[in-house]
């Protein structure tokens, strides 16, 4: 069997060397498609032979490197990872597709850029040693800087400098908090080591519960920033907005935060000092982030910035899912990354693809447009329904899911949560009123429609949003498969 | 029946359809109208295959389930509620596609209309037989996002893409209580079960129903009342119904959703949508009938928005208004007939569809004999019509029909009536009923009332609209066959369809919950909600048997005195310095309260303080942190003068002291 | 024999004046004379050690330590004639081109 998972990371990283030294823009892009593309076969290989009826690591690898440190090369996927392997694997090509004919400097840097993107995002997702974690971690704030800071909008300088400060100072802390896991595990069992799965084992035994409140918050701070969850969102919005269109989609690809919530912070939950205050502080943080993200999308004039605020809505499902602590709430949370992903790709191509031929993305500036632009309104009007959460498509399973079953646990929150729905259907519907129904505005001259090619990229995701949302047992089986594992963990410590 | 097999092929064809003409539509003749109209034919004709099977066996029911997602499941369940809705929406649905034919021949997007009201159509018998609450959620919102892409279809008039808005955010809100209502009562469910067993549908009708009474026996604490666990899930309900069916104070949407095109209306109006609210109630009716106070709720909203829709009705100018304002009433006597099962028990169900199915042969005939009106002559301001009567015969003869359908003309005790005649005045006598077994009058009078107001409303919109002299130069001409035919055949149901099916209707829909699917004891689940059945129907007296026409021909006398004879000069009371009339007009401010107070005012007002002060307050800490850095360092800088005496100076300062301290340190320790 | 604490003390006091030296002028050439001094208290302590210990290592160290200096004051009087050149003067608080 090919070792998949070390390919998964080798393919992309070698494919954007070469594509750094690209000559042309059709090399550039070329590379880029072919290495995103093999990359997708590996991904549907490891798909294809995976087995959703356990929870434990597949294809695993493990090599050591540094052993006086106890480092090692460690690489396994499970059904936590596997899915948002699949997610990256799948929109990245489509990503290259919708750029193609896209008129821009340097474009070996940009799909250099991508493919590093891909390749340090799903390093993230398959390192199981917590050393090649943060280098992975770390490594996706690189493109991303170079993305919104070469190729972004108007205040393009700040915004990649806030992001990258902001979740760099984040990830610091919970570099802190890792060091903190290490040595106290180095002195509890005379060996060291960073496999992350070890390490989680043994926070159960140190000793000083202090401790282990400071080592957990401190990780738990590197996430949620990322997630991001109010009130540690506000890098988001600018970055979100000021990107380039390739660039908010490789944020919204960016599922680090909510994938630590799963693989470290729920199994190592229920050994802090009280889990159960945790537990209401990240279902508090989840609910107020879902009403708030969609209260301030509400009046966002840009249609980018209301995109990205009702992400910071849509992602507070996945802290509130987790803290549900419920087998099927928590693979909701895994469920909406898995969604979220898709719908918001759809979103930010359609704005782009707006503000490409419209020349602005103000949402009053703009008008009619399905009329001069109906293929558009229609893979656009998909993403939206499925953004509020329509019944059919991705979103509705996963809010579903963590509405329903967090509410077990955790009532008062959901209602919280179930406030922002008809807020949220509010927001989506007065964007598309205004921008695409109505009276055609004049004053936007003679705008085309999508191209071929970026017809196929967000049709090909659309259906992709309905096909899952249909069906979405074939991702959703081992997403259950893995929650049901960490929940299990939870209920055998009591919490 | 090898028949009985297809069952889920009624949904899954006009689903096909709709995929079919949405991409091909453009290069098939007439937008490709022929698709939906075959697939329903062939849905029609199952479901009403499996109706005449269930007829003849009402204990063998048709379900199927298999696993969706999780412990969810998708399934079909065609008991004889679901078969008799099914039948009805499938039929309706066919006449007002065929209409659709004529009546959109002109527009440009029609593939796109025939697309979308197939999907309309599929997603509202999905709805109507699942077999489970989840499914029935997402089928309602799918009609949701259909009910908003047709009455935004002409999406270039601003005013139809706010309608479609306002309808599908109003809507949402009920969705939301029943969204809520389903976590309640998934989490409910959940514990009392115990967690997950394989191949338990846990959403299912059978597994809901089956924990009622523990459902009843769980007690929360609400602002200080202790309210049973059902009560709060099926008030919930209630709330989405409330929502979908336009019931106060959710209607609002309603009457502003006549922006799509006239079919949209009817089939909104009459198969498809606003009945599915009506439809939850009676899907849910053991779970309302054990739940102490529900059904009161229901029969006080039903009624009191009967009449208070009516009010509205009589003084609106728009052809389609006065029908929406006539289909928010007439929802209302549905509503108000299910919450009478608080007295009547099961019956209740049957009284209740009785006039949804006939309100659907007639409202579907007003609503498509307005459109040949507005198509053949092109307003719908009720005060430029007149004298149409003449130019358009057919037309006018079916509408006379559905009117008197409406305003429920039969002579009682005899089986001599209109479709209206028979539902409505069961529910009016069965209000009585009511009243005298649990002394909640205030339902009798709201029915009687509004069919007062009914009948006004409709024969002022008759007398205007047909006869007189034309008010305004208009040239029409009848309608093609395409469009009369179904008109005709509606005319018919509408006129014989409830004297020949009364009893049978009710004895069928008796068996819905009592059969090889579900089988629950109304009377006992009445018991654990606190309601006294009574049994003894059938001995009003003579007075009250016959008022309901007293009042329907007293509504007939006033309309045509006022605008047949115009023996009343009507301009000084139908003005806008008459304060009541203003008061109707206005819509008793609604649009004032919701959109202007509550839209913009409050919420606008929350979000604004979000935006303005606190998002800025959560950034400003982000930005400051940087601001002082950057500050700080642009003072801490000047340290560095670049005289390299000076560093030379700091380092032996810097040494001297770290001398002197280690020195002291050397002393004390 | 002159007691060891003689060498030292002169040798201190040298490189007091030598640093104070250091510090306070401007002129670079005195800066060079100053260093020079300090350089040259070194070598003192360097050789008294050495003598008093009866050990050459000191005196070795010395020799190089000489060769140093001559090494420095070379170079940095190459820097200084370069500076003259531009400013026709060597004024040390002149040259904060390197500051902030």
């Amino acid at each position: 069997m090919l070792p998949v998972a070390s390919l998964l990371i080798l393919v992309p990283l070698i494919f954007a060397a070469v594509t750094f030294f690209a000559k042309t823009k059709e090399q550039a892009a070329g590379m880029g498609l072919l290495g995103s593309l093999v990359t997708l076969g590996l991904a549907l290989y490891a798909y294809m032979n995976f087995d959703s009826s356990t929870a434990a690591m597949q294809f695993f690898e493990s090599v050591e490197w540094i052993p006086s440190l106890g480092v090692s090369y460690t690489v396994g996927i499970d059904g936590i990872s596997m899915p948002l392997i699949l997610l990256n694997a799948i929109v990245i090509p489509l990503l290259v597709l919708y750029s193609w004919k896209e008129e821009r400097e340097a474009p070996n840097r940009f799909y250099g850029l991508i493919l590093t993107m891909q390749a340090a995002v799903i390093g993230v997702f398959v390192a199981l040693d917590f050393f090649m974690f943060y280098i992975f971690w770390e490594l996706t704030l690189i493109p991303l800087f170079f993305m919104v800071n070469i190729w972004g909008g108007e205040k393009r300088a700040h915004a990649s400098y806030k992001f990258f400060i902001y979740t760099h100072v984040a990830s610091l802390v919970m570099l802190l908090g890792i060091f903190g896991l290490f040595y106290a595990a180095w002195q509890q069992t005379g060996v060291p080591t960073f496999d992350i799965r070890e390490l989680i084992a043994q926070f159960q035994f140190f000793e000083s519960g202090m401790l282990r409140d400071a080592i957990f918050l401190a990780i738990l701070f590197g996430f949620l920033a990322k997630i991001p969850t109010f009130p540690f969102h506000s890098w988001l919005p600018d970055a979100y907005s000021e990107a380039p269109t390739a660039g908010s989609v490789l944020f919204v690809l960016l599922k680090i935060g909510g994938y630590g919530l799963f693989r470290i912070i729920l199994p190592m939950l229920p050994n802090t000092g009280s889990p159960n205050l945790i537990i209401a502080m990240m279902g508090l943080l989840g609910s107020v982030s879902i009403l708030y993200g969609a209260l301030l999308a509400l009046r966002q004039k840009d249609l980018k910035r209301m995109i990205a605020y009702s992400s910071v809505s849509h992602m507070g499902y996945v802290t509130l899912g987790s803290a549900g602590l419920v087998a099927l709430s928590v693979s909701g949370a895994m469920f909406q990354q898995f969604s979220h992903g898709l719908i918001m790709s759809i979103l930010f191509m359609s704005a782009g693809a707006i503000h490409a031929s419209a020349g602005t993305r103000i949402i009053n500036e703009l008008g009619g447009l399905a009329r001069k632009m109906p293929k558009l309104a229609v893979i656009m009007m998909v993403g939206f329904m499925a953004s509020l959460g329509l019944p059919g498509l991705t979103g509705f399973i996963a809010e579903f899911l963590v509405l329903t079953f967090s509410f077990v646990n955790l009532p008062g929150f959901v209602v919280i949560a179930l406030l922002a729905i008809v807020i949220t259907a509010g927001y989506h519907l007065w964007a598309m009123q205004r921008a695409m129904f109505g009276v055609y505005n004049e004053k936007l001259g003679d705008v085309k429609d999508i191209n071929a090619l970026q017809v196929f990229s967000m049709a090909v995701i659309a259906l992709l949003v309905l096909y899952f949302g249909l069906n979405p047992s074939p991702v959703l089986d081992m997403m259950i498969t893995n929650s049901e594992a960490i929940v299990s963990l939870a209920a055998a410590a009591g919490v | 029946m090898a028949l009985e097999e297809f069952a889920f092929l009624i949904p899954v064809l006009p689903a096909l359809a709709f995929v079919i003409t949405f991409f091909f539509g453009k290069k098939l003749p007439s937008g490709g109208a022929i698709v939906p109209i075959a697939a329903i034919a062939a849905s029609f004709v199952i479901s009403f295959m499996i109706t005449l099977g269930l007829l003849a066996n009402p204990e063998e029911v048709v379900s199927q389930s298999v696993s969706w997602f999780a412990v969810l499941n998708l399934g079909v369940l065609i008991d004889p509620l679901a078969a008799v809705m099914l039948s009805m929406v499938t039929f309706v649905s066919l006449l007002i596609h065929i209409y659709a034919v004529g009546y959109m021949s002109h527009d440009p997007a029609k593939s796109r209309y025939f697309a979308e009201t197939a999907l309309f159509t599929a997603a509202m018998l999905s709805l109507i037989l699942s077999d489970n609450i989840l499914q029935l959620f997402v089928s309602w919102e799918l009609v949701g996002l259909c009910s908003y892409l047709l009455i935004g279809f002409w999406f270039e008039k601003p005013s139809a893409a706010s309608a479609a808005k306002k309808a599908f955010l109003t809507t949402r809100i009920g969705d939301v209580m029943f969204l809520t209502g389903i976590i309640v009562l998934t989490a409910d469910l959940l514990k009392l079960a115990g967690g997950f067993t394989e191949g338990v549908y846990l959403l299912r009708f059978d597994e809901i129903f089956g924990y009622i009474p523990q459902l009843s026996a769980l007690q929360a604490n609400v602002f200080g009342f202790e309210v049973s666990h059902l009560t709060i899930i099926t008030l919930l309900f209630f709330g989405g119904a409330v929502g979908k069916s336009g019931q106060f104070p959710l209607h609002v949407w309603l009457p502003d959703a006549m922006e799509g095109p006239t079919t949209v209306s009817a089939l909104i109006h009459a198969a498809t949508m606003v009945t599915a609210g009506v439809y939850l109630v009676a899907r849910t009716f053991p779970m309302f009938i054990a739940a102490p106070d529900s059904l009161m709720v229901v029969a006080y909203f039903g009624g009191f928005t009967a009449l208070f829709a009516g009010t509205m009705g009589i003084v609106m100018n728009d052809l389609k208004r006065v029908l929406a304002f006539s289909t928010i009433s007439q929802l209302g006597y549905m509503m108000l007939g299910l919450g009478l099962g608080a007295a009547i028990g099961l019956e209740a169900v049957g009284v209740s569809l009785f006039h949804l199915i006939n309100h659907a042969f007639f409202k579907a005939l007003l609503f498509l004999c307005a459109g040949s009106v507005i198509h053949a002559v092109g307003t719908q301001d009720m005060r430029e019509l007149g004298g149409v009567g003449k130019v358009m015969p057919i037309t006018a003869a079916t509408m006379a029909v559905a009117a008197l359908a409406l305003a429920g003309f039969g002579i009682p005790g005899t089986s001599i009536g209109t479709s209206g005649f028979f539902s409505k005045d069961a529910i009016i006598e069965s209000a009585f009923l009511f009243g005298e077994h649990t002394h909640n009058w205030v339902p009798y009078l709201f029915s009687i009332a509004a069919a007062l107001l009914t009948s006004i409303y409709i024969f002022r919109l008759i007398f205007m609209t047909f006869t007189g002299k034309p008010r305004s130069s208009y040239g029409g001409h009848e309608s093609p066959a395409v469009m009369t035919i179904p008109l005709g055949i509606l005319a018919l149901f509408a006129l014989v369809f409830g004297g020949l099916t009364q009893t049978g209707f009710m004895n069928f829909l008796e068996e819905t919950f009592t059969n090889s699917f579900v089988s629950v004891d109304i009377g006992s689940l009445a018991e654990i909600g606190g309601n006294e059945l009574v049994h003894a129907a059938g001995h009003e007296p003579l007075f009250i048997l016959w008022l309901p026409l007293i009042v329907a021909l007293a509504g007939l006398g006033i309309a045509f005195a006022l605008y047949y004879l115009r023996a009343v000069d009507l301009g000084a009371l139908a003005s806008m310095k008459n304060p009541v009339y203003k008061l109707l007009y206005k819509r008793y401010y609604q649009h004032e309260i919701y959109t202007e107070f509550f839209s913009i005012g409050v919420v606008y007002g929350v979000v604004a303080f979000l935006a303005q002060v606190v998002d800025v307050v959560v950034d400003s800490i982000v930005e400051a942190v940087g601001i002082v850095t950057v500050a700080a360092s642009e003072e801490l800088r000047k340290i560095q003068t670049g005289v390299v005496q000076t560093y030379a100076t700091v380092v032996i300062a810097g040494v001297s002291l770290l001398i002197i301290l280690v020195k002291l340190i050397m002393e004390v320790l | 024999m002159i007691p060891l604490s003689f060498y030292l003390g002169l040798a201190a006091l040298l490189f007091s004046i030598g640093l104070y030296g250091v510090m306070t002028h401007k002129s670079g050439i005195r800066l060079i004379m100053c260093i020079e001094l300090m350089l040259n208290s070194a070598n003192l302590n360097l050789v008294a050690f050495s003598s008093y210990t009866d050990t050459l290592n000191g005196q070795v160290f010395a020799l190089f330590s000489i060769a140093l200096a001559a090494a420095e004051a070379a170079i940095g009087f190459a820097i200084f004639m370069a500076i003259y050149r531009m400013h026709d003067r060597i004024n040390l608080d002149e040259l904060n081109l390197l500051r902030w």
